[in-house]
């Protein structure tokens, strides 16, 4: 009798070692763009000429202000962490060929699969505080003091929500054969569909219908609510549906990598290129 | 004579001048066709010059509607053409030596530049889609309303800004080749030389050292010759300014791809990363 609260401790202590030490070695060993020289142009350099081409495209048709593309943007901006780097950390151990391994051990699947998740998201957060940073020095992006915890709320529910999304897409890498081009299409789609660079109300109806449904859509509006000055309350409801789907998301993302876990070893499919 | 085979026409070099238009033109269609195979040149070359054409096009309707739809769907054209070439040009020396296919490329006897010209030039070609495409996408979506005020001046600037790009992708493909992480320079070229060369952005928005950049940029040039024969106005010196930048990336071209073939001959990387 003991022995169990003892066991019980040992698969805790082992579901943590997983998610975090074994995320860490995820993210060291599969997400692409790790060193500098691939961190800086493509997480830092990319994003913020994505910034700046947005910021001058609506000065140009005067369809928002610096404020509405600079916070869109900085927010967005986390899904090439959220979007590629998610897709990366499970797609690529089909293509480095080390699923099956994984796969064959008794690690508790929800830690291996949500620990991948934590340094995309704190790679994620970077991306973003990077963009609102350089927006700050070099598009005078100023939003009041007061709101900036409350800004940084609403980008750690967002960055969490694209996360989850990314999930998902990640979860199809283990079936599908390129699954890349679906995670470039999202990534693209979302700054149509998502009210990066497009008001909402302009999207026809259907369009409306599926943003609401994505990650970000309702961050980025809590985001420019806090930055033009309004409350924490008023921007409450974006940021409560923003987690809400990012659950909703994650969710799905787990159940696609069980299902998909459960058809490879029926199909013998994991190592299918 | 008994010993060649009957198909004859691939002996059939003739003197070397007249032969490397030949194998220029064969290159050129090989490479067309396999960029075909691509579900990235898809991406590249039709979804994603299509959500940025849905993007600045739907800002236009949302805006001040200054300038025409046209302009921002020829813009938007050039932004597809311009990711084809800055993605499959700028990779193209380093992913034939990845493929260990750089080495078969030098020994053979047509010269190096010939057979990357090829390569170039095909991938530049590929990048018509997307004029196509966000011209058609401009027209049924949006509305646009597509005259060409000199039709016959339209067409010569777009063989001329091709040839230009393609030229242009010369250039980047033998110096990101001394450059291991191409792809992520690719990546964070694509912004700024659509901001840069006033795509969808008037030049004059932009601050005037942008300008000095904008002059040597083949994309600049192109646009330019495109929307004033479409628009209205007098496309020939911007035909001629892309030629003229066409010769001088050739030159420039020749320079920096017998310097990749001296190196890589010299410290045997032919066929290493």
């Amino acid at each position: 009798m003991s022995a169990l609260p003892l066991q019980r401790t040992r698969r805790t202590g082992n579901f943590w070692r997983v998610f975090f030490v074994g995320g860490l070695i995820s993210y060291r060993a599969l997400f692409y763009w790790i060193t500098p020289w691939q961190y800086i142009p493509t997480m830092l350099a990319a994003p913020l000429f994505q910034i700046l081409f947005f910021v001058y495209l609506g000065r140009a048709t005067g369809v928002g202000s610096t404020t509405f593309f600079v916070v869109g943007n900085s927010i967005q901006i986390c899904s090439m962490s959220g979007i590629y780097g998610m897709t990366m950390a499970l797609a690529n151990e089909r293509q480095f060929q080390t699923l099956s391994p994984i796969l064959a051990t008794p690690a508790n699947r929800m830690a291996l699969f949500l620990g991948r998740g934590l340094p995309v998201l704190v790679s994620g957060l970077q991306t973003t505080a990077f963009g609102f940073l350089v927006s700050a020095l070099i598009l005078d992006f100023r939003p009041a003091p007061g709101v900036l915890p409350e800004l940084a709320l609403t980008v750690l529910v967002s960055t969490a929500s694209c996360t989850g999304f990314g999930m998902a897409l990640g979860s199809f890498g283990l079936r599908a054969r390129d699954v890349w081009l679906v995670a470039n299409i999202a990534y693209f789609a979302m700054l149509l569909l998502c009210g990066v660079e497009v008001p909402l109300h302009q999207l026809p109806g259907v369009l409306q219908v599926v943003a609401h449904a994505l990650p970000l859509t309702h961050g980025i509006a809590a985001g420019r609510l806090l930055a033009s000055g309004h409350h924490l309350a008023a921007a409450w409801p974006d940021i409560w549906e923003e987690l809400a789907i990012g659950v909703a998301w994650a969710v799905l993302a787990f159940l696609l990598f069980i299902y998909f876990e459960r058809e490879g070893r029926r199909t013998g499919s994991f190592d299918r290129l | 004579m008994s010993a060649l085979p009957s198909n004859r026409a691939l002996y059939r070099s003739g003197p070397a001048a007249l032969s490397w238009p030949r194998q220029v033109g064969a290159g050129w269609w090989y490479q067309l066709k396999m960029q075909a195979q691509s579900g990235f040149v898809v991406l590249v070359s039709l979804i994603q010059p299509l959500i940025f054409a849905s993007i600045a096009m739907a800002d236009q309707q949302a805006g001040n509607r200054t300038l025409p739809l046209l302009y921002y769907a020829l813009g938007a054209g050039i932004m597809g053409i311009w990711s084809t070439v800055v993605f499959g040009c700028g990779g193209a020396l380093s992913w034939q030596r990845h493929q260990g296919m750089l080495e078969p490329l030098v020994m053979v006897p047509a010269p190096l530049i010939v057979v990357l010209l090829g390569i170039t030039l095909g991938t530049a070609s590929v990048g018509l889609y997307s004029m196509g495409a966000t011209l058609l996408w401009g027209w049924l979506i949006f509305g646009a309303h597509i005259h060409l005020v000199d039709p016959l001046a339209f067409g010569l600037a777009a063989e001329v800004m091709i040839v230009a790009l393609g030229l242009l992708g010369l250039v980047l493909g033998s110096s990101f080749v001394l450059y291991r992480n191409a792809n992520s320079l690719s990546n964070a070229l694509e912004y700024p030389v659509w901001l840069v060369c006033g795509l969808v952005v008037p030049l004059s928005l932009l601050p005037g050292w942008t300008h000095y950049l904008a002059y040597i940029l083949a994309p600049t040039w192109g646009i330019k010759a495109m929307r004033t024969a479409a628009l209205g106005g007098d496309p020939w010196p911007a035909i001629l300014w892309c030629a003229v930048s066409s010769v001088a990336y050739l030159g420039l071209g020749v320079i920096l791809v017998s310097n990749v073939e001296r190196l890589a001959r010299r410290h045997a990387t032919l066929t290493f990363q």
